[in-house]
């Protein structure tokens, strides 16, 4: 069923893997070397690169060199502006995982648990978006969002005498979540789907024999044993949310910047290429605390037993 | 219905899937359905019916030539990343040397690694070495973005491989590059055209690497996407729009037939 399986049926066993094969090992290996030669050059260089130029000054001709400093980094703290921006951010980013968890649940159980049918269409609609260009979905909200009678939920909400005159969402954190959890929410289906198709039925059905209501049956088994996916998701999301522009750029105007908004205006409008290269490394720093931590929990196998 | 869900907390479940179908579909919708619209703005609900702004955008020469540079970037962006992909991804499944595990985690550490900051960095190298062609750079760029998903589908197509099919081949005489081509290749083309289908995908789409790279002569189509929706108010953004959803679905709809997009994503 899954690939895990397949493999097992498929794959040889280990012994024979290891044994008298055709293949070389070490020339195998050398295979990896173009791909290791262009990413070490045009990706891991630049990041060494980058980090060094946030802790160098910038003289007035726009060259960056020593003395090292912090200063930007201070900067970021210190200056109010910025440091709503960076609290803007991981509160964007956390509100859209928490949300895109709890709507996703239900939807990763019944993509897992229904008929094909059903199961395939879910699976269309969750994916299909994703490969819709970004600034599209954002463009879409945007005309969904508009602040004024013209917008379509204002429309709606004024047809249906919910409210007596336009509410305003446009331009604020809330449509910048509401994007974000449209852009990033198959990020959180899939890894929940993968994990729940994997639970064995016989223990949610034991329970259920035992006479555990639904709730208690989803609380007490599935939930602890979808933890690995809801970790993964979780992550995804939250630092793809973090690391975004598009969206924010689209639908928070000017008060929902974020880091990622930020760095584009200090460098392609103020120059100021140590400062931005300061919050590109911190906005690093925030995405590899969350991934690191998760990848703890779910490496230490913290979260595959029920408690 | 499945004996899994029964009582109120099916209904639950359904409604809440349902909502979130609809969430999901809802501003793909409303794009198209503006496109057609015949009215000098956007307005809702979408009066009229007209194909006008389909004509007025295929006659627009900035999004055309947009669309020519998007298609040819992401073709050489495929390219690029199936070539360093697939034999990297042969290292990793068929290798067996110290450090695979480490190799494998930096192959793949562009896919976490912000890509806004992964294209900084990239334009303050570019810069320094004093690269100005904006089409080369691009596609360094977006070649960096896009192989870690070549690694990932052809990494798990080719554990799927039966090795003995391989040693029949040889066994009979083949030698190793006739091997890889008649014997490996048939079956792990469905994971090499998924891998290159999503870097074609991912580098058409890509705007946080893009935006800084390229520059006012080379845009390609988010870029182009992005200013006309803060510049126009008439139907033709969401004519442009339309066009680019239907090209994606095409994608998607030939992904779900190569490989099938459950496999193709949760790798």
């Amino acid at each position: 069923m899954t690939s895990d399986d397949a493999v097992a049926v498929v794959g040889a066993p280990p012994e024979t893997r290891q044994g008298s094969r055709w293949r070389l090992n070490l020339p195998a290996g050398l295979l990896a070397l173009p791909m290791l030669a262009f990413l070490a050059y045009f990706f891991f260089y630049p990041a060494i690169r980058l980090l060094f130029s946030s802790i160098q000054t910038q003289n007035s001709q726009g060259i960056i060199g020593p003395p090292f400093t912090l200063a930007h980094y201070a900067r970021l703290i210190d200056v109010e502006l910025y440091a709503r921006v960076f609290w803007t951010t991981l509160r964007i980013s956390l509100i859209t995982s928490a949300l895109a968890t709890l709507l996703a649940y239900p939807v990763a159980l019944v993509m897992v648990k229904s008929r094909p049918l059903v199961t395939r269409i879910i699976t269309l609609i969750v994916i299909a978006p994703l490969v819709v260009s970004v600034v599209v979905r954002g463009y879409g909200w945007q005309l969904i969002l508009a602040n004024g009678p013209k917008g379509m939920l204002n429309w709606i909400l004024m047809t249906l005498h919910i409210v007596d005159g336009p509410v305003s969402v446009l331009y604020t954190e809330k449509a910048v979540v509401i994007g974000s959890l449209h852009v990033f929410f198959p990020m959180m289906v899939l890894p929940l789907a993968s994990a729940l198709g994997k639970i064995d039925r016989n223990l949610e059905d034991a329970a259920r024999v035992l006479g555990a209501p639904w709730w208690k049956v989803f609380l007490r088994v599935t939930l602890p044993l979808s933890m690995p996916g809801f970790v993964a998701g979780f992550t995804l999301v939250f630092s793809l949310t973090a690391g975004s522009f598009v969206i924010p750029a689209i639908l928070g105007g000017a008060s929902a910047i974020m880091l990622g908004n930020l760095i584009e205006q200090q460098i392609f409008v103020v120059y100021d290429w140590p400062f931005g290269a300061a919050i590109a490394v911190v906005l690093v720093g925030v995405v590899f605390a969350v991934n690191g931590f998760s990848m703890w929990l779910l490496e230490g196998r913290r979260l595959r037993r029920p408690s | 219905m499945d004996e899994h869900f029964s009582g109120f907390g099916a209904y639950v479940l359904y409604a809440i899937t349902t909502a979130m179908m609809i969430f999901i579909m809802a501003p793909l919708l409303l794009v198209m359905a503006v496109s057609v619209s015949d009215s000098y703005f956007v307005t809702f609900p979408p009066q009229g019916f007209t194909l006008k702004w389909y004509f007025k955008v295929l006659g627009d020469r900035d999004f055309l030539e947009a669309m020519r540079l998007s298609i040819l970037l992401a073709l050489g962006t495929t390219a690029g990343s199936l070539l360093l992909g697939v034999p990297a991804s042969f290292a990793l499944v068929r290798g067996n040397f110290f450090g695979l595990a480490a190799i494998k985690g930096f192959l793949l550490s562009p896919l976490i690694f912000p890509a806004l900051v992964t294209g900084l960095a990239l334009l303050q190298v570019l810069t320094k070495l004093g690269s100005q062609d904006a089409r080369l750079n691009l596609l360094i760029g977006h070649i960096v973005v896009t192989s870690p998903y070549v690694i990932r589908t052809v990494v798990t197509s080719l554990q799927l491989v039966d090795e003995n099919l391989e040693d029949a081949a040889r066994t009979l005489g083949a030698n190793r590059l006739w091997t890889f081509w008649r014997v490996t290749l048939p079956q792990i083309a469905s994971g090499v055209a998924a891998g290159g289908l999503f870097a074609f995908m991912v580098s058409f789409d890509n705007y946080p690497v893009t935006m800084w790279l390229a520059n006012s002569e080379y845009s390609p189509v988010p870029l182009v996407l992005m200013r006309q929706l803060v510049n126009v108010f008439d139907p033709s953004v969401p004519a442009m729009s339309t066009i680019i959803i239907l090209m994606a679905m095409v994608g998607v709809l030939l992904l779900e037939k190569l490989v099938g997009l459950r496999r193709a994503l949760a790798a």
